[in-house]
């Protein structure tokens, strides 16, 4: 049963085996393993219930209904923009389908460096392995990427860099340019049109526009609290108490270490919060004199993977295409004015690049503002900084090689390169302050890590806290470093497997 | 040449332009961001139409009118500290508001705090462009001048 807050009118008190506070990757797919093995799934979102038809399509529409604060999330400097979904679905509702198992050298990492335990590759492969089969996850035939992504795999290839076509969760697909728009087709194999239903067809109850402030504990039972808004208008109209015996939190490296600090739980170590990551994003914009028109077609397609760990230090940088939407477009482009208006009547002659870097040294937190929401802060460290000017160069040389005729940074002062010449010249000229370049965060992760140390992670290797039995997180907070990839099929997999062990070792949480 | 006025003074005809039913601004913070908006997306081409023209500072209005609250104060704060002689005189060592400075004064003024030495002003600037980029450019008025044609959508949703 799917029940929104328009549809509640008075106080909520329920009880249930697992209460489920998110309903994106982590939240939907433990949602759905635990409701099939028989257990009473109680699952909240923040967010409001819309299917495909609500979804409008347009950037208006999905940034008020589907993004968390209408895509104006922000570290408090605004310095780097933290785009997540807010919505039944969570950002699997609006992100660019890319679906990449966790790479190799980073699951090493996690057990060298954080004791992480059944995190192998070999232990994580059938999970994986599920999920994209679940998923519908594939590669676009050859045919089927459009000139934005066409500028990776062609400009990749000239330089002699390895650039592929990525793993996308679609069935029957018709190239519409909406998946960070919500899809109107249902072709986009989020959660919220697979692991929701198949978890309420199993008995699972969702409480959509239900937001969880506090989470209390009173011997094996814990209670968790919120309140209740009216999807059509935003505004609080009733209140909730759940109790459970386990209680799964999923709501994000963001809103997830956040509802822990209130709680006062599960931070004995000191760090809930800490160790944010970014896969810090900026892009170069080249400009075509054919149309490239990189709001049409398949959003997001290919990727250069050449750049990755590839000294070895597990950090470094890949290059992914992005979709040119007018407002994101308009927010990107530097400056303003009468220049910046002349910039977007190039549009249909955009190509767009996104680099992401995999951090090694820079240090993000999250932490409670007097508001009782996210602070978030994060300093680039002098490693990333570096990877950083070596992912634009890159990008840019890829531009130049996919036919451009210009480049530019996202830079406040418009950095404008006319030859592969100038590249390095024109970068070692820019500012890197902060607000100096526009930068951009998808994929935080980090702020409630993973580590057999109780002193030095949250949780440990089936995502239960360290401190309480039977209090748990399983989203991207309890990655314990930058994954250098799209996380969603990473948290999937995991989310799958701390489930199932919840559901095989349930009797004890109530003890 | 830039009018000299204090901040707290409007002129009449400028408060008839005000929508009666704000939710956010103040009628001042209205103007003052209408002002900023239509500056930030520049003059429209013939034949397309402006910040102001397609309701900005209305849409702004609304916007963040659902802001988280901490959000809304300190918008209301940037707009204050954006428009007061006492700020542009500190940070310009201009005399005048930014209301009523000239056209080329206020973009002049915008560009010195897109690229001040103090963070805080980058920031402010980057709230403001933030806001008015996406009020002008979500909007469908604005889509034809550029070439955006919209999401293809399913034929009974069209």
């Amino acid at each position: 049963m799917i029940i929104r807050g328009d549809d509640i009118t008075g106080p909520v008190r329920e009880t249930a085996d697992v209460c489920i506070i998110g309903s994106g990757c982590g939240g939907g797919a433990s949602a759905k393993v635990l409701a099939e093995a028989g257990k009473k799934v109680i699952l909240l979102e923040e967010g409001g219930y819309y299917t495909s038809k609500d979804f409008g399509s347009t950037e208006e529409t999905a940034y008020q209904k589907l993004y968390q604060q209408r895509a104006g999330q922000a570290t408090d400097n605004l310095g780097i923009t933290v785009l997540q979904g807010r919505c039944v679905g969570g950002s699997s509702t609006i992100n660019w389908t890319t679906t990449l198992r966790t790479p190799e050298f980073v699951l090493e990492a996690w057990k060298r460096d954080h004791g992480v335990e059944g995190l192998s590759s070999m232990e994580l492969d059938p999970f994986f392995a599920r999920v994209e089969k679940y998923l519908n996850v594939h590669q676009e035939p050859d045919e089927n990427h459009n000139p934005n992504n066409r500028i990776i795999l062609d400009g990749a290839k000239k330089l002699g860099y390895h650039a592929v076509a990525v793993g996308r969760n679609t069935k029957n697909c018709v190239k519409a340019g909406a998946c960070g728009l919500g899809c109107p087709f249902d072709a986009k194999k989020t959660v919220a049109i697979t692991y929701i239903p198949d978890a309420v067809k199993a008995g699972a109850t969702l409480l959509a526009n239900c937001r969880a402030n506090a989470i209390s504990v009173s011997g094996a039972t814990k209670h968790v609290g919120g309140v209740v808004y009216d999807q059509a208008t935003g505004k609080p109209k009733s209140d909730f108490v759940i109790e459970a015996p386990v209680v799964i939190v999923s709501a994000s490296a963001i809103n997830s270490p956040v509802l822990l600090l209130k709680s006062g739980l599960a931070n004995s170590s000191g760090e809930v919060g800490k160790h944010l990551t970014f896969h810090l994003t900026s892009a170069v914009l080249g400009l075509y004199e054919k149309i490239i028109y990189g709001a049409g077609g398949i959003p997001q397609s290919a990727m250069c993977d050449e750049f990755l760990n590839k000294n070895g230090d597990g950090g470094g940088f890949w290059l992914e295409a992005v979709p040119i939407y007018p407002a994101l477009a308009g927010l990107a482009l530097p400056g303003f004015g009468s220049w910046h208006r002349e910039m977007m009547h190039l549009y249909p002659h955009i190509g767009a690049t996104i680099v992401l870097v995999k951090e090694i040294d820079s240090s993000g937190a999250v932490s409670v503002n007097d508001y009782g929401r996210a602070s978030i802060s994060y300093t680039l460290g002098s490693k990333d900084l570096k990877y950083l000017k070596q992912a634009l160069a890159t990008a840019a040389r890829v531009q130049f090689a996919a036919g451009a005729k210009r480049v530019m940074t996202l830079h406040a002062t418009a950095t404008e390169i006319a030859e592969p010449s100038q590249i390095e010249a024109k970068l070692a000229g820019a500012d890197w302050g902060t607000n100096e370049l526009a930068l951009f965060s998808a994929h935080p992760l980090g702020t409630c890590r993973m580590g057999a140390n109780s002193k030095t992670s949250v949780v440990d290797t089936h995502c239960q806290t360290h401190d309480i039995k039977g209090l748990f997180v399983i989203d991207g907070s309890v990655m314990p470093t930058s994954l250098g990839v799209n996380p969603q099929l990473t948290i999937l997999a995991i989310a799958e497997k701390s489930a199932e062990w919840i559901a095989t070792e349930s009797v004890k949480f109530r003890e | 040449m830039a009018k000299i006025i204090p901040s707290g003074i409007l002129f009449a005809d400028d408060l008839t332009r005000v929508p009666q039913n704000l939710v956010y601004f103040s009628p001042k913070e209205f103007l003052i961001f209408e002002a900023a908006a239509d500056r930030l997306i520049g003059p429209p081409p013939p034949g397309h139409s402006g910040s102001v023209e397609i309701g900005g500072a209305a849409r702004a209005d609304q916007f963040l009118s659902g802001a988280d609250p901490e959000v809304q104060e300190q918008f209301h704060q940037l707009l204050t500290v954006f428009n007061a002689p006492l700020f542009t005189f500190l940070f310009d060592f201009r005399f005048s508001s930014f209301l009523s400075m000239s056209p080329e004064d206020k973009n002049s003024y915008i560009e010195d705090w897109m690229t001040s030495s103090l963070g805080v002003r980058r920031s402010g600037f980057q709230a403001l462009k933030r806001v008015c980029m996406s009020m002008f450019y979500t909007h469908s008025s604005s889509w034809k001048e550029i070439g955006y044609e919209g999401v293809f959508m399913p034929e009974d949703r069209k």
